[in-house]
């Protein structure tokens, strides 16, 4: 299947071995990847903060160029950036051209292990990945997208990787985009709590599909002096050795 | 009284984030709150029918508001209660105080009400030299220790029983105990004086229906019920916003509500009261009165997004499965309402102009929309809050005017404008990496936040687009 | 204008343009099945009602039923016994030998009464209630004042749900309506204290029934 990405803008910065991976599985499931450099970032962030103008103005170009892409279907490595297109027909406008043409955008658009389980009944993918690993729900994947079981069909199937279940991987890291700086001590607060379970299942590594989430867990790990590595779902799924 | 401010939310934030023991005491009952709930959600196959019926009963009453009001009142006065209306809280206010000299300063018992909370009754009363007495065992403790409710369902969750036996021992004059039956037994033998001479009862209501005339009053205590049936005059203050067209419909929210609050397939009591008492061979008020308190409620009707913030049914769901709420608790929200549907209505009853970070203090994930029982979608009602915070975008006139941020709004004006071209986006990230690499990115406020507890993970020295350029496209 | 033509003034001009269906269909959504013969509708409210802390009492007619309030009474060590104006409670107490009886107009003796007795009008097999009306009985005081309340039930009292219970009462106020409709699942409880259950805060502490079932067959020993 020809597949366009849409590498979302924190991967594309922070996170770009988490792109390199998307591509390297969507190649590996079959799929021709096109990637349009042009984009940059589809408006969540300035949605999620109120500024409606500069996230319409930001989401309707990011329409205009995906739909430019001839590929069956638009993949997204992050279910926060996905839920954003989804609801681009109703962010944009209540009827007319626009509407119709953020449709048609929506409608091809998928996150990535959703994607790869749904759309290509794909849960092997041939990864290789040696360690003890915990997921994380990132929100917007979950509660936006209902993404629940794609991820874990998929890490249970890469070979050598045990995913540990614990109690809080749907309680939110406590990033929220601008929610993360607004309210820093709330925030971290938040992330906090979450993390105590997952350091008491003695993970080697926590997952996750959204990298604003992975900034979040990952920077407190760190600040913790925490040995748990983050990663993105990605990049265990695009491994081929014991990492 | 100990009032916090909404203005004051950072701050308030920060004090309950230091309070180890309300931290404790909260991840206890939003955990145990939250997993009763989750119990008895999972005993109820039709639990999705029941909250889509309850979304459309509610949707339906708000949307004849007008009309059910009009039908409570005449049904309600044929049943002999006298119903009032008042605009806000000071005529509320006024019609109980007013009530209370009438009768010669009596003893006031009060049920458990977020409406009167609301209002703050209570001061007004103690204002007008009346002596309300809360008699909702947390109520009272609230009240006795001078400070007001923390969550909805349990209003002294933030204090553990050795201060609850320190303050009896102090207010009662009871040898001091940690044991919470001696300390409810004590409660009860002190309340029963005051239910025994009280005259008047003033409570709020969980519904009102027009059908009938009656309000529905749901409890665990008994307290409503003796606050209720005790005294020769009762006075409930219901929101114009809890009135449901039909008796049969309150089949739907009994049995949503006790789920989604406590977990419990029903409380030990409900009341639903239709007027006062027939005659002398009845127990009950000689007077009852209902007052239909606005308070800002007609505005949020006004809107046609945020109307459905009406719907609630005071639950407290949202607050047990809301992230922030489990870190910082209700009080830090500076006012009644707290957690997530109080980001909402809080600044729809007061306007933005005070309380206009509520809407900011959620990360939006989502869970506050999955258990709310009547599907209010709070992440959205919150996003449009924030976007009536910076920018006025429905400008409802009743949301008033929120402080400017003009910094914040220069920001995004600046990322969109890069964002809208990639040629600009690719100069200013350079520009980004550049100033990263020199120190300067710390002068930024939130690089600087971030950091307070967090490393910040740097830019990527080769993005992902450069790695493209250069491995992507030219495979396959 | 007066408040009450200024806030729907208000209402009337924030609906402009509103409109929502009327919710369609039957509120029984939720509703229990197969409680349609009285055999399931008596078991379900059994279980129900023990499940919310009160106690049972089977017997099968009213001479037992004045043998089981006896028992109960004796156990209590009850010595003041508050009665609702209940017919079938008058009767059934007329057999108790030695407590006090005070009816449900002396207050201040309902404030020390150990134990209150009332009929009960309907009771919901959904959710193991009890459902007293005004109407048939004075019952507010009696069932909520002493620290034991015990109610006398027929079987063919228990309605399946919620619904139905709705459906039986009678709520309007005027003429021989009730003007208070209380509904009671269990003793009165509490956790306000560090989320400790404590019952019997403001109301009964224990919930007796005593449920009259012509059918009922005693276990065999």
């Amino acid at each position: 299947m020809h597949v366009s990405l849409f590498v979302s803008c924190l991967v594309d910065q922070l996170w770009p071995t988490a792109g390199t991976a998307t591509v390297e599985v969507l190649r590996r499931a079959g799929c021709t990847v096109d990637f349009d450099s042009r984009q940059t970032c589809c408006g969540q962030p300035a949605w999620n903060s109120g500024y409606r103008r500069d996230a319409r103005k930001l989401l309707e170009r990011t329409v205009s160029l995906l739909e430019q892409s001839d590929a069956e279907a638009i993949v997204v490595p992050s279910g926060s950036c996905t839920a954003m297109l989804r609801h681009a027909p109703e962010v944009l406008a209540d009827e007319g051209p626009l509407r119709e043409r953020a449709d048609v955008v929506a409608a091809r658009t998928h996150e990535l292990t959703s994607f790869l389980v749904n759309v290509l009944g794909v849960e092997d993918v041939g990864a290789r990945f040696e360690r003890r690993v915990s997921w994380h729900d990132a929100c917007h994947g979950l509660r936006e997208l209902g993404i629940r079981e794609e991820p874990r069909r998929l890490l249970r199937r890469v070979e050598g990787c045990e995913l540990v279940e614990v109690t809080s991987s749907e309680e939110c890291c406590g990033f929220g985009g601008t929610f993360s700086t607004k309210h820093a001590g709330i925030s971290v607060a938040m992330v906090d709590s979450k993390l105590e379970a997952v350091e008491a299942a003695g993970v080697d590594a926590l997952v996750s599909s959204d990298a604003g989430c992975l900034m979040q867990l990952g920077g407190r790990l760190e600040r913790r002096g925490s040995a748990i590595e983050v990663l993105h779902v990605a990049e265990v799924l695009a491994a081929r050795g014991s990492a | 009284m100990s009032t916090l401010r909404p203005e004051d939310f950072r701050s308030n934030a920060s004090e309950a984030l230091r309070d180890d023991v309300l931290r404790g005491a909260l991840r206890k009952a939003t955990d145990l709150f939250g997993s009763q709930r989750g119990a008895a959600v999972a005993q109820m196959p039709a639990w999705e029918a029941l909250r889509e019926r309850a979304s459309a009963i509610k949707a339906e009453a708000l949307a004849t508001l007008d009309v059910q009001l009009e039908r409570f009142e005449e049904r309600a006065r044929a049943n002999g209660i006298e119903v009032r209306w008042a605009r806000d809280a000071a005529e509320a206010s006024e019609q109980v105080a007013a009530i209370a000299a009438r009768l010669g300063r009596p003893t006031i018992v009060k049920g458990k009400s977020m409406t009167t909370e609301e209002i703050r009754l209570n001061e007004h009363l103690e204002r007008e030299g009346h002596q309300p007495v809360e008699t909702d065992l947390g109520e009272w403790i609230v009240q006795l220790a001078g400070e007001t409710p923390s969550h909805i369902i349990a209003p002294a969750i933030h204090k553990t029983k050795g201060q609850i036996g320190e303050l009896f021992a102090e207010r009662l004059g009871i040898p001091r105990t940690e044991d919470e039956r001696e300390l409810t037994r004590a409660a009860r033998n002190a309340l029963r004086e005051s239910f025994a001479t009280a005259e008047l009862g003033v409570t709020g209501a969980n519904f009102a229906v027009a059908e009938t005339g009656s309000i529905l009053l749901i409890e665990n205590e008994g307290n409503i019920r003796l606050a209720t049936s005790m005294p020769r005059v009762l006075v409930s203050i219901v929101g114009i916003e809890k009135v449901i067209p039909r008796l049969a419909d309150l089949q739907v929210f009994l049995r949503l509500l006790p789920r989604s609050g406590t977990g419990q397939r029903l409380t030990s009591y409900q009341s639903l009261l239709s007027g006062p008492r027939a005659g002398p061979d009845d127990d009950g008020p000689e007077e009852m009165i209902v007052i239909l308190l606005d308070n800002g409620r007609s505005t949020l009707l006004g809107d046609d997004e945020l109307r459905e913030s009406l719907a609630c049914i005071r639950c407290g769901a949202c607050l047990n499965s809301c992230p922030v709420y489990r870190e910082i608790g209700g009080h830090a929200y500076g006012s009644v309402y707290a957690g997530p549907i109080g980001s909402v209505i809080t600044p729809g009853l007061q306007g933005l102009e005070k309380t206009s970070d509520l809407p900011f203090a959620s990360s939006l994930c989502g869970a506050c929309r999955d258990v709310c029982p009547v599907k209010i979608d709070l992440p959205r009602l919150l996003s449009r809050l924030r976007a009536e915070a910076v920018e006025g975008v429905g400008a409802s006139p009743g949301l008033g005017a929120p402080p400017p941020r003009r910094l914040e709004r220069a920001a995004f004006a600046l990322w969109s404008w890069l964002a809208a071209d990639s040629g600009r986006w690719r100069l200013a990230i350079g520009a980004a990496r550049l100033a990263q690499r020199v120190g300067l990115d710390s002068l930024a406020p939130p690089a600087r936040a971030w950091r307070t507890g967090r490393e910040l993970r740097p830019l990527a020295a080769r993005s992902f687009r450069d790695l493209w350029r250069t491995n992507g496209e030219d495979r396959q | 204008m007066s408040a009450r033509d200024e806030i729907l003034a208000r209402i009337r001009a924030g609906l402009r343009g509103a409109n929502a269906p009327p919710a369609v269909g039957s509120p029984a959504v939720g509703a229990p099945d197969g409680l349609d013969s009285p055999a399931e509708r008596v078991a379900a409210f059994s279980r129900n009602l023990t499940a919310a802390g009160g106690h049972l009492r089977v017997v099968r007619g009213a001479e037992q039923a004045a043998i089981a309030l006896g028992e109960l009474v004796a156990q209590a060590g009850a010595r003041t016994i508050a009665l609702s104006d209940s017919p079938l409670v008058g009767r059934l107490s007329a057999q108790l030998d030695g407590p006090e009886l005070i009816d449900a107009t002396d207050r201040a003796g309902l404030l020390e009464a150990d134990l209150g007795a009332s009929g009960v009008q309907h009771a919901i097999a959904e959710t193991g209630t009890l459902v007293l009306e005004t109407r048939s009985e004075r019952n507010r005081l009696v069932s909520l004042l002493p620290p034991r309340h015990v109610a006398v039930l027929h079987a063919d009292d228990i309605l399946a749900t919620l619904g139905d219970a709705l459906a039986a009462v009678d709520p309007g106020g005027t003429g021989a309506a009730s003007r208070a409709v209380t509904f009671i699942s269990g003793p009165s409880r509490t956790a306000d204290i560090e989320l400790v259950l404590v019952v019997g805060v403001h109301g009964p502490r224990e919930l007796s029934v005593i449920l009259i079932d012509p059918r009922h067959e005693p276990p065999t020993p």
